[in-house]
């Protein structure tokens, strides 16, 4: 069930009313949970149960972890219970024809509150139905955000009142999102669909201006996505992660990864890249290198099978190898230039190295990847009509005027929230926004595109 | 050795890693405070202080570091058994 069809806003109207009719905790969570389970099974009725077997094998493992705590059983309940919970997914990923949605989010989910519980940096969960909704929870259950137990957990175990400002801002947030993927990703993606799935046929300037062009796609996409779910979360009263912090800002690779699918990151940063320096730390600096390459790899290779994947990890572990062991020569150059010069061409750096590496995680022939990167500076002979790949001066004009939208809302967000500036203008202004904003939505949105390109991680 | 006197070793140890020699912290200082101090310079302390202290942190140790007040606690408490 796509959050933007008929029956999904059907669905939440229903389980909204039904949600805030009543008073009691235990109705909540199992109106919640029921929405759950309709909105999974809608999809295919073995995703549910796939969903609900891993949810329920968590939630006793965490008990048998806790039960055990500070004796030898504890490691290896633990250890057993990744294998079992990795081997799952590694074998829906690669081995089975039904791969099922939501997997690999409510999998890491599960592994991080089996490992927090180990280190005792949470308590185990003994309700069986909030644990039950912190995995299937339908607003973040095709794509995240990836919670931590500790911050979501807590949020169930009391009733949600309505509340006015939390419906309007869950409402704002849910506007924000739509715009992003119907006016911005769904403009972009069946034209840059068109250019990747038949690289061989398109110019350099076309496949340069695509490869340009994928990052935006794919962040308007996906953060679109976010937004839906955390302003869907904010309307039932959870504060849900936020996934991306402007990362067309940053000035390195790593710090890109501190800015982009934040929950991913921070994951495999504290269960994966921490372990292994801490393992690692007697090589100095190497014992880093080899944490990274292998951190990233794993990062790769959680967003599918094939080597595209692994090179496209690959390459984010070298880039970040190459701006740590570089450090000292690059502040050197930031403090012989202008600040401003030197923080603008950063980021272009970074924008572009992101860019291209993009390409191994868009194409899914290794060779394709390379023809592409081999043409992106030939054939620059093309017309204005190829220039174009396939869009409309009109639809130019909308992207161009939304991406600018976009990003002037973020920088002011970043500076100050844009909701609480909008709450401080007159009530007729603030409606005249609202209905300026609906009828943008559905004059410059792109209908009927069907999924989010995260869907199918 | 005082909890003042391990403070400003750790300053000088974060100071000598993240390359500012003019570093002030305190108890309270988190690793987000200081520009710099990130997951990939954080082990590079660590390996540094248990060099300097002649000590060892176990993982769970590292984990649980939620500040430099947290790490000056856990550095006396290994010299203190040793």
């Amino acid at each position: 069930m796509e959050f933007l069809t008929i029956p999904c806003i059907c669905l939440i109207l229903i389980t909204f009313v039904l949600y805030y009719l009543t008073k009691s905790l235990l109705w909540q969570r199992l109106i919640l949970l029921a929405a759950s389970v309709i909105f999974i099974s809608y999809y295919h009725i073995a995703f549910l149960a796939v969903a609900l077997s891993i949810a329920l094998f968590s939630f006793y493992a965490g008990k048998a972890i806790h039960k055990y705590k500070d004796t030898a059983k504890t490691s290896w309940l633990l250890a057993s219970s990744i294998v079992l919970l990795v081997g799952t997914w590694l074998f829906f990923r690669y081995c089975s024809s039904l791969f099922p949605l939501g997997i690999s989010f409510y999998t890491f989910q599960a592994l991080s509150y089996l490992i927090e519980v180990y280190w005792d940096d949470e308590d185990v969960e003994d309700n069986l139905l909030d644990f039950l909704l912190y995995m299937l929870l339908f607003m973040k259950f095709l794509s995240g955000p990836i919670e931590r137990g500790f911050d979501f957990l807590p949020q169930l175990k009391k009733v949600h009142t309505i509340s006015y400002k939390k419906i309007t801002e869950g409402i704002r947030m849910t506007g924000i999102g739509v715009f992003m993927k119907v006016v911005i990703a769904d403009r972009l993606g069946p034209h840059l669909d068109s250019i990747f799935n038949t690289v061989r046929d398109a110019s350099g300037l076309q496949l340069l201006e695509s490869t340009l062009l994928y990052p935006i796609q794919l962040y308007a996409d996906f953060a679109g996505y976010t937004c839906l779910a955390i302003g869907i979360g904010t309307i039932f009263g959870f504060k849900i992660s936020s996934n991306f912090n402007r990362p067309f800002v940053s000035l390195t690779t790593g710090e890109l990864w501190r800015r982009w699918h934040m929950s991913l990151s921070f994951w495999v940063r504290d269960y994966i890249f921490v372990p292994l320096t801490a393992s690692f730390r007697s090589w100095g600096k190497w014992g880093i290198y080899c944490s990274l390459i292998i951190t990233f790899v794993v990062l790769g290779a959680w967003h599918g099978a094939g080597w595209t994947f692994i090179i496209y990890g690959l390459i984010q572990g070298i880039i970040i190898i190459y701006e740590t062991a570089a450090k000292k020569y690059r502040d050197r150059v930031q403090h012989s230039m202008n600040k401003n010069v030197c923080s603008f061409f950063s980021i272009i750096r970074t924008y572009v190295l992101f860019a291209v590496s993009l390409l191994f995680f868009r194409i899914d022939k290794i060779g394709d990847v390379f023809y592409t990167i081999s043409h992106l500076f030939r054939g620059y002979n093309a017309s204005w009509s190829e220039l174009r790949i396939g869009m409309s001066d009109y639809n130019w004009e909308i992207l161009g005027v939304a991406l600018l939208l976009l990003f002037i809302y973020e920088y002011v967000n970043s500076k100050r929230n844009v909701f609480s500036l909008l709450d401080r203008c007159p009530v007729v202004v603030r409606w005249c926004i609202y209905y300026l904003f609906l009828f943008s939505l559905f004059i410059f949105g792109c209908f009927g595109v069907e999924n989010f390109i995260y869907i199918q991680f | 050795m005082t909890e003042r006197e391990i403070l400003d070793d750790l300053q000088q140890i974060i100071g000598h890693v993240l390359d500012k020699s003019d570093l002030c912290i305190d108890g309270n200082t988190t690793a987000s405070d200081v520009d710099g101090w990130n997951s990939l310079t954080n082990m590079q302390i660590i390996s540094d202080t248990e060099s300097h202290f002649k000590i060892k942190f176990k993982l769970r140790e590292i984990i649980k570091l939620k500040n430099v007040g947290d790490f000056c606690k856990i550095i006396q408490d290994k010299l203190d058994s040793k």
